[in-house]
């Protein structure tokens, strides 16, 4: 069973890879990426989304061929261990053009996450 | 300047850059036939001229386009117009001022003109998905914009393939945002020009 667990975690992004249970979600917010199309750069750092990113209610919010980014943050019930998720992508009409999906596992972006909350 | 006429195709410069080199090659065969029958004379041009001519095909169009591209960009600064946008198409180049309400223009099959016009005479703007097929057929091998000045159609790929891509696809998707943006460019350089 826990080998089982322990493979269905690697295999599941929001699963606890320490307690190999599912981590529920306990925020969700959607964020402008001023990147216009064509002109995409990957970042790893979490300081550039910190100064960059700017917090929309919807996608109707972002102009034309400019990029969103979608923030998840993860807790694990057990043992309270937290993950960010930023998932990139380009809104065109109704679709989206997924770039890339980032994960921030050490609290990177967690002051920023609570001073988003607030506003 | 502002009021020239839209220019697509020089139709001298198409019909020389196709039948020139073919002048070219004949002329290099006839007096090889004629003069040189053998020898390194006769290689060189029974070699040199087909070369010279397809390197031309494949080269030449594009170095001159290049120019031309580099004589806009220059024009349209030194009349005091900011390159807000640029739109590097397949044969078209495209470059707005969107608060000045000036667009530049310059055309691959007329590389000797170059063409600063008001964004009033934008009369249409929309984008072409090319989408094609039906069921799982369904898809587009081009993406483009297309303008209308003084009712000429101005058509800007912003993807183009020899493949069939499904409307979903990342290519696809990203021709139609770029469209969809130098359209949303275009028409706000309109509504800018006064």
């Amino acid at each position: 069973m826990g080998i089982i667990k322990k493979f269905k975690s690697l295999l599941h992004d929001d699963w606890c890879s320490n307690c190999q249970i599912q981590m529920t979600e306990n925020y969700k917010q959607l964020f402008m990426l001023p990147m216009s199309v064509g002109h995409y750069i990957s970042h790893k750092n979490a300081d550039y989304y910190k100064k960059n990113l700017v917090k929309v209610n919807s996608k109707k919010e972002i102009p034309i061929s400019i990029y969103a980014c979608g923030i998840k943050k993860y807790r694990c019930s057990k043992c309270g261990k937290s993950l960010v998720q930023l998932s990139i992508f380009l809104p065109v009409r109704d679709q989206e053009k997924y770039e890339e999906t980032i994960y921030y596992k050490n609290g990177e972006l967690d002051t920023f996450i609570e001073d988003n909350r607030k506003i | 300047m502002e009021n020239k006429k839209i220019k697509k195709i020089n139709l001298l410069y198409l019909l020389g850059y196709i039948f020139i080199p073919m002048i070219l090659i004949t002329i290099c065969y006839v007096i090889s036939y004629n003069f040189f029958k053998e020898g390194t004379m006769c290689v060189i041009l029974l070699l040199g001229s087909p070369f010279i001519s397809i390197m031309w095909w494949i080269f030449g169009g594009k170095i001159i386009f290049k120019k031309g591209k580099k004589r806009l960009e220059k024009m349209f600064k030194e009349q005091g117009f900011v390159q807000n946008n640029t739109f590097y198409g397949d044969g078209t180049e495209v470059i707005v001022d969107i608060n000045a309400g000036k667009i530049g223009l310059q055309f691959f099959w007329n590389p000797s003109e170059s063409y600063i016009i008001s964004a009033k005479r934008i009369g249409k703007a929309w984008v072409d998905d090319g989408k094609g097929g039906a069921g799982f057929l369904e898809g587009s091998s081009c993406v483009s914009f297309l303008f209308t000045i003084d009712n000429i159609k101005v058509r800007v790929y912003t993807f183009k393939s020899n493949q069939r891509f499904k409307m979903d696809s990342n290519y696809i998707l990203t021709g139609i945002s770029k469209a969809d943006k130098m359209v949303n460019v275009l028409e706000t350089a309109r509504n800018n020009d006064k």
